[in-house]
This record gives C-alpha cells, structure tokens and sequence, in this order.
C-alpha cells in the first residue's frame, strides 16, 4: 500500500476522530458512573419524621427530586423492586419541594409514575424537611428499616446515572426482604442533588458505606 | 463458476470478467450501503438530541436547573461521531475505510443512544439492528470493527464500572464475553447470509460474464458470416460481370470471327476470279500494246486499240485491289519507315484530296520500323486519304499522324486475331460525316460503298484491310456521325534496319536480249502473246504448254537455256515443283516466275521467298522485257 499524501491525512482525522470519540465516550462513562453525594443516614428510623413507620415489616423511603431526569431510573427499579418484594414492604417516595415553588410544581411525570407503583405512598417534602431527617442529600437515596426501625440499607437503586437494569442495590433489598441478608447495606446514590449545593447532579464523589464486594 | 466454454483462454476471460463485474457489483452495493448509512447517521444524531431534550432536557441540584449533559453529549458528542462517516461517505464512497469507520461510529451510536435512554434494553436492540445494518454493504470485515467495539464496550466498562453492565459490582473477569458472545451469536448468522449473498452475487456476475461473451461471440460470429455473405455476394457480382464481359467479348468475337469467315469467302471468290481474269487482261493489255506498236500514229484504229489496252488497264487495277483484298496479291515487303512512305505520298495526296482540305502530318520522329510492301503501304494511304476526302464534300481536315505502341495481353485477348507487342500505328483522321454503325459493319466488304453510282468500286477499304492482314496488322475504326472517322493501322514493328525506298522509274525502252528463254504457261493465249514479246525483244524462245513438255526441253535442248519464264499456278505440276527437277538438268538456268495470285508454289502467306524472281500478271509487254532482262542479269552478276 502506498502512503499518499491523501491516505496520511486519512489516516490522521481518522485517529483524531478516534481520539475525540474516546475521549468523548470516557467522559460520558464518567458521567454516567459518577455517584452522587454520599451520606450516612441515620441508623434508626427518625423520631421526628411524620411518616409512620411499618409495625409488621420493613419500611422503605425513597428520596426524590421531581424534575430529577436520572430519578425516572430510580423509580422504574423501584417498581421492580416493590413486584420483588411481593408486599413485604411499606415503601414511601418522598418529592422535596424547595421554598419558592409554585403549586403542584412537584406533580411531574416522575410523581405520577410514583404513584402509579402499587404499594407506594408518594409524599410531598416540603423544603426537605424529611430528607434532613433521612440524611438524604441526592435524588435516588433509598434508606430500608426493619419494623423496629432499625437501618437495613441505604443508596441508590440504579446501576448508573440514570440507568435502568439489574444493579447491586435493588438486588440487596429484595434480598434483605427475603432472608434478611444481604451482601452489602450500602451502595453509591446516582442522581441529583436534592438541594442547592452544586450546578450538577453529582456534588461529592464520596460513596458512604458502599463495600466493594460481592 | 460454471465452465461453459471449454477454450482455456475463453474460460480465463470471463472468468476475469465476472470478477470485473463482482467487483462492479460490490462497489455499487458499497456505495449505496455507505449513503444509506450518511443519512441514518443523520437521522440518528438528530434523534438523539431530540430524545435527550425530551428525556433528560434538564438538570437540578435542589431548585436550581441547567441544561443537561445528555443534551450536550447529544450535540457534541453525536455530532464527532456522525461527523467523519457522514464525510467520507460523502467523499469517499466505496472505500474501505469508509466502511470501517461508518461500522464503528454505528455501534458508538448505539452506545451513546442507550445512555442518552437511560440504558433501555429496547434501545440495545439498536446494537442488533446496526449489525444487520452493516450487513448490507455483505463484507464481513466491516463486521470486525463492530463486534470488536461492543464487546470493548462491555470489556471495559465491565473492568471499571462492572455494576452499569452487570448490575453488581464484582462479576467474573470473563463476564463480558457473555455479551459479545450474542454479538458473535448474530455476527454468525450475518457472516452465513453475507457469504450466501456473495455467492450469489458471484453467480450472478458469472452468468453475465458467460452471456456477455456469448453475446459477444454471436455478435461477433454475425459480423463474421455478413462479411462472409458479402465477400461472396461481391465475388458473384464479380463473376456475373465477369460472364457479361466474357459473354460479351465472345459476342464481339464470334461477330469478328463472323465477319472475317465473310472477308475470306469474299476473297477467295475474288481471288479465283481474278485468277482468270489476269490471264485474260495479260492477253487483252498485251494483244493492244503490241498492236499499237505496230499501228501508225494516224491509223484510225490507233484509238480503239488504246480504248482497249486503257479498259484493260483499269481492269487490271480493279483485279489487283480484289487481289488485295483477297490477301491473294504477291508482296514483296522491305523494312522501311512509315514517315519516310507519308512524306513520299504528301505531295500526291495533296493532289488527291484537293484545295478544300487541309492536310496535316503529325510525324513521331522516333518511329518504330515495319516490313511491308512499301507500293502496298502507299496504297493504304491513298484509299483512306481518297475515302476521307470523299467524307468531306465542303472540305476539313485530314490529320495523318504516326506513333509507337504497345498491344498488351488483355487488348489482345479481346480482340481477335490480334497478338501482344510492339506495333507501329498510322492513323488517318478526318473530320467528315463519319460513319453509322451498320456502315461500318459492312465497309469493309469489297464493293460495297455508301457514294454514288459510278463514283465508288466499294473496293477501296477493302483493299486496305486485305494489304493491312496481310502484312501482319490490324486495323480500327472509329467514328462518329457528323463528326469524322478514325482509322488506326497497326503493323508489326521490327528492328531491322530501314532500306532506302526507291522510286520505279517507268520503263520507256523494252531492253533486248538474245539468249534462250524457256516459256512455259498453260494458258495459250499468255503462252502466245509472251512468245511474242520475247521473240520481239531478241530472245530465242522454247515454248511449253506444262511441266512435263519443259523438262523435255530442257533435255532435249542442245543449246543454253538461259532462263525459264513459268507460270506459278499450273494442272499437274506447279512452276516451283517445275523449277526444282529442271535444275538438275539445267543448273546455269535462271527463273522467273508470273502469276496472277499467289499460292504456297512460290509464296508462303503471300509474301515471296527472297531471291526468288516474280512477274506479276497482267503485265506489259515492257514489263515483261524489264523483269527478263532484270532476271538474267542477276543470274551473269550472280555466276561474275
């Protein structure tokens, strides 16, 4: 093969276009895989919350942006996992309505598929009253109680950002409803900030408790 | 390939051509393939923005929102990786490289729209969908790249991010293959569907080889028999015209041949006539000379004897052209230059033709010789000249010209009785009434004449074709009504040297002789009236009626006897055969023959055998006296 000018240059955009879409990629994986800020909710369910907590079984509370785009995943997994749970569990979906809001600017699609999950009461939180209580700082934090209120679980339900499928946190719930074991408590948050600490979604790159293993 | 044709250069041929048009085929597939996939490109870029600005337009960190990364990773990142296939697919299409970058920006197209999804298994299908996709362009190189993007896709997201594949976060290092496995799974399926559609393409490109090179060959093998059809069309045309020719030459010759058996009729009776009749004009012309000798001038009868010795005169002159005609007349040919005969006869021919018409020569000065008879040549001349003259009442021109040619074989072969070579032409032309076609068919016969009663014998141009034939040649006419007529004569040329034409002084005194001359002539009157002559020039003369009663003379005889004057033509024993037996006898005896016409005794085609002395009949009684004296003469300088 002759290497003409023609096929230099060729060559050259096509490593540049490689490069460019490499990069381009990585980041978006990047993106995609970055969890978002870790926190530690409480070990036992919060006095003071006004949700009741479930006497007969465990009590699962999702925190929720309404206009959170990476929540729709959250959601659809917790619908999986509400049919996994086959009525082991009482589960909540809190909406957090920031000060300043018009009405019903928390009523989205997210809040409609919420509460078309059967099993789930979806609650508005106003100010994010609630989610303080949890410890709950991203869009996605699922914290699971046994009926003494104790902590079972606590992260996100979603392998990535905004991505539906098979995913450790789900897998651990549904197991810990099951045989009261479950491989790991923690896993990292994938969503947005539930309040106004940073311009994206993922504001700290710290994953709790999230153990690496199986 | 099917190998219909068993000529190994033939089979190679189209086997080169299929490959030709496999290769046509596959270009055109891979071109087509490569816009079809510019546009899906498009399309692709633009649904992926359209579904991040409906699925993900926005980002939020507590009341706060800004546009979402998925709308610029739509945007920007959509458009690098549909920017280079859609460019080269544009630029280059057909190209292998276009192929290959298209197939890998599809599956990270695919990537990109299952994450701008929210990682949807439906919109996996889009990975399964673009290696069908690629399919189309049925190389399966270009599914390499394909498969090899999905699978590092899964192999490294796997090794850094195992739970946004697997869903957990420890899986088997092994794990991805499970996913490319499917990808291989339909690569398979594809790869059988690829090579089928190959083979079928190939098939395709093969029968339109072999029916290319079939329709090239009849083609060919059309071209072929048209020319062949129209070589042998050519060549029957050619062998039809050939006929007609052939036909028609053999038309012209039958025609010629027709005409000349008519000549020769013509003249043998003419020539038998004349026989006789120059016996009987010899005794007429001599009867009256001999007896106007004896008259005396006033004698009253001095007119009527000249009145008859004149008739006889003339009808010895007609005799001499049926003779000439008849080919019958004795020739004494020399070498001689026909410039040197036209410029003899231009003053007697001026005279001939008269004031009214001009008479031009056109002389070739480097002039061919001929051998004729140079009195003959002189009358040739003279009839053409007088016919001419008699064509032009209110006068014209006659144009005499002489000229070198050359007869080749094909002007022989068409006409008869003419031989290939060089030849002498004297051409007389005139610019009289010329003649028609059925005149100049018969002007040839002897007494027939287009002139007036009494002013024509009709044996003028006779005389000419007899004299011309005779001497070797060949003549020609061309005329034309109202415009004149061309006479061309042909004759033989030779390289003998040219002999001084010497003019015949008339003979006014009868030279006298005393020796012995034995006459022998069958026919009495001539025998008496050469008896005569002779005894009346001095000689002592022994008369024989034949052969035999001469060589009885000669034997008997006691003196010399000088010479033996025989007629030729003779019942029982001719003058030659005579001539050979008295020579044993009389070898010292010199002898001249007289004839009326020829025949092979003394002549051999007319001409007369050299040395041999001749008298022609009629004679005079002078010219008798002349070639007696001439004969014995040569015999005392021949024996000096």
């Amino acid at each position: 093969m002759k290497f003409t000018k023609a096929r230099i240059l060729l060559l050259v955009v096509c490593v540049l276009w490689l490069s460019a879409t490499g990069v381009g990629v990585g980041l978006l994986w990047d993106y995609e895989n970055t969890p978002g800020t870790a926190s530690a909710a409480p070990a036992q369910w919060p006095e003071a919350s006004r949700l009741r907590r479930s006497a007969d079984g465990a009590t699962l509370v999702l925190l929720a942006h309404p206009h959170c785009p990476c929540t729709r995943a959250s959601l659809g997994e917790l619908s999986r996992l509400m049919a996994q749970a086959e009525g082991r569990v009482t589960a909540y979906v809190l909406f957090v309505k920031p000060r300043g809001f018009a009405v019903e600017w928390e009523k989205t699609d997210l809040w409609s598929s919420a509460e078309a999950i059967p099993g789930v009461r979806v609650v508005r939180d106003d100010e994010g009253v609630e989610a303080g209580r949890f410890r709950a700082a991203t869009s996605g934090q699922v914290t699971l109680y046994d009926r003494e209120g104790r902590l079972l679980f606590s992260g996100g339900i979603t392998s990535a950002r905004g991505h539906e499928g098979d995913n450790a946190g789900r897998a651990a719930i549904v197991s810990l409803l099951h045989t009261d074991e479950a491989g790991l408590d923690e896993t990292p948050v994938f969503g947005c900030p539930l309040f106004a600490q940073s311009d994206e979604c993922q504001t700290g790159k710290e994953v709790g408790h999230a153990r690496d293993e199986h | 390939m099917r190998e219909m044709n068993t000529d190994p250069k033939t089979a190679e041929a189209i086997r080169r051509r299929a490959e030709e048009l496999f290769t046509e085929h596959q270009q055109a597939i891979f071109k087509r393939t490569d816009r079809m996939f510019a546009v899906l490109m498009g399309i692709q870029w633009v649904a992926g923005i359209v579904a991040a600005l409906l699925i993900s337009p926005k980002t939020w960190a507590g009341p706060n929102s800004q546009t979402h990364t998925h709308v610029w990773v739509a945007i920007f990142l959509g458009g690098i990786v549909s920017a280079l296939p859609i460019a080269l697919a544009v630029t280059r299409p057909g190209h292998a490289s276009t192929r290959y970058v298209i197939a890998t920006a599809q599956m990270l197209m695919s990537s990109i729209l299952i994450h701008l999804t929210g990682g949807r298994i439906e919109t996996h299908f889009h990975v399964f969908g673009s290696l069908a996709f690629l399919s189309f362009y049925r190389d399966l190189r270009v599914l390499i790249p394909a498969t090899v993007i999905v699978a590092a896709d899964h192999f490294l997201r796997g090794v850094f991010w195992p739970q946004s594949v697997y869903g957990v976060f420890a899986v088997s290092s092994w794990r991805w293959l499970e996913h490319a496995g499917w990808v291989l799974f339909e690569d398979t399926f594809l790869y059988i569907a690829i090579k089928r559609s190959a083979s079928e393409m190939w098939d395709i490109a093969a029968r339109t080889s072999e029916i290319e090179s079939l329709n090239e060959g009849l083609e060919s093998h059309v071209v072929e028999r048209t020319n062949q059809l129209a070589a042998t069309s050519q060549e029957l045309e050619k062998e039809v015209a050939e006929r007609s020719l052939t036909q028609e030459a053999l038309r012209a010759s039958e025609e010629q041949l027709r005409q000349a058996q008519k000549m020769e009729a013509v003249g043998k009776l003419a020539g038998g006539v004349a026989h006789d009749f120059n016996n009987l004009l010899t005794a007429i012309i001599c009867n009256s000379d001999l007896t106007l000798r004896r008259l005396e001038h006033e004698d009253p009868l001095r007119r009527n004897v000249e009145g008859i010795k004149s008739a006889g005169e003339r009808a010895a002159s007609l005799t001499r052209q049926l003779l000439a005609f008849s080919r019958k007349q004795v020739l004494q040919p020399k070498v001689l230059n026909l410039n040197d005969v036209v410029v003899e006869t231009n003053k007697m021919l001026r005279r001939l033709i008269g004031e009214d018409i001009d008479l031009l020569t056109v002389l070739e000065p480097s002039l061919g010789q001929v051998k004729a008879d140079p009195g003959q040549i002189d009358q040739v001349l003279i009839n053409l000249c007088v016919n001419a003259r008699d064509a032009m009442p209110t006068g014209g021109k006659i144009i005499i010209e002489t000229a070198n040619i050359y007869i080749d074989e094909e002007y022989a072969r068409r006409h008869l009785s003419v031989r290939p070579g060089w030849y002498v032409m004297l051409v007389v032309t005139d610019t009289g009434c010329g003649m028609d076609a059925q005149t100049q068919e018969r002007m040839f016969e002897p007494f027939f004449t287009t002139k007036e009663v009494g002013k024509g014998t009709g044996l003028g141009l006779s005389t000419v074709y007899g004299i011309v034939k005779q001497s070797g040649g060949n003549v020609w006419v061309y005329s034309e009504m109202g415009r004149g007529t061309t006479f061309k004569i042909y004759l033989p040329r030779t390289d003998q040297v040219a002999e001084q034409l010497q003019v015949d002084n008339a003979h006014d005194e009868s030279p006298m002789g005393t020796e012995t001359v034995l006459l022998v002539e069958d026919e009495e009157m001539v025998r008496r009236m050469a008896h005569e002559i002779l005894l009346m020039n001095g000689y002592q003369v022994l008369e024989s009626s034949h052969g035999a009663e001469a060589l009885d003379k000669c034997r008997q005889h006691e003196g010399p006897i000088h010479l033996m004057l025989t007629d030729v033509v003779m019942p029982q024993m001719s003058g030659r055969e005579l001539a050979e037996h008295a020579a044993p006898l009389r070898p010292e005896m010199r002898v001249l023959y007289m004839s009326g016409y020829t025949d092979d005794a003394i002549v051999h085609h007319g001409v007369l055998d050299e040395g041999v002395a001749f008298i022609e009949k009629p004679f005079t009684p002078n010219t008798l006296a002349h070639k007696v004296r001439a004969a014995l003469d040569a015999g005392v300088a021949a024996s000096n």
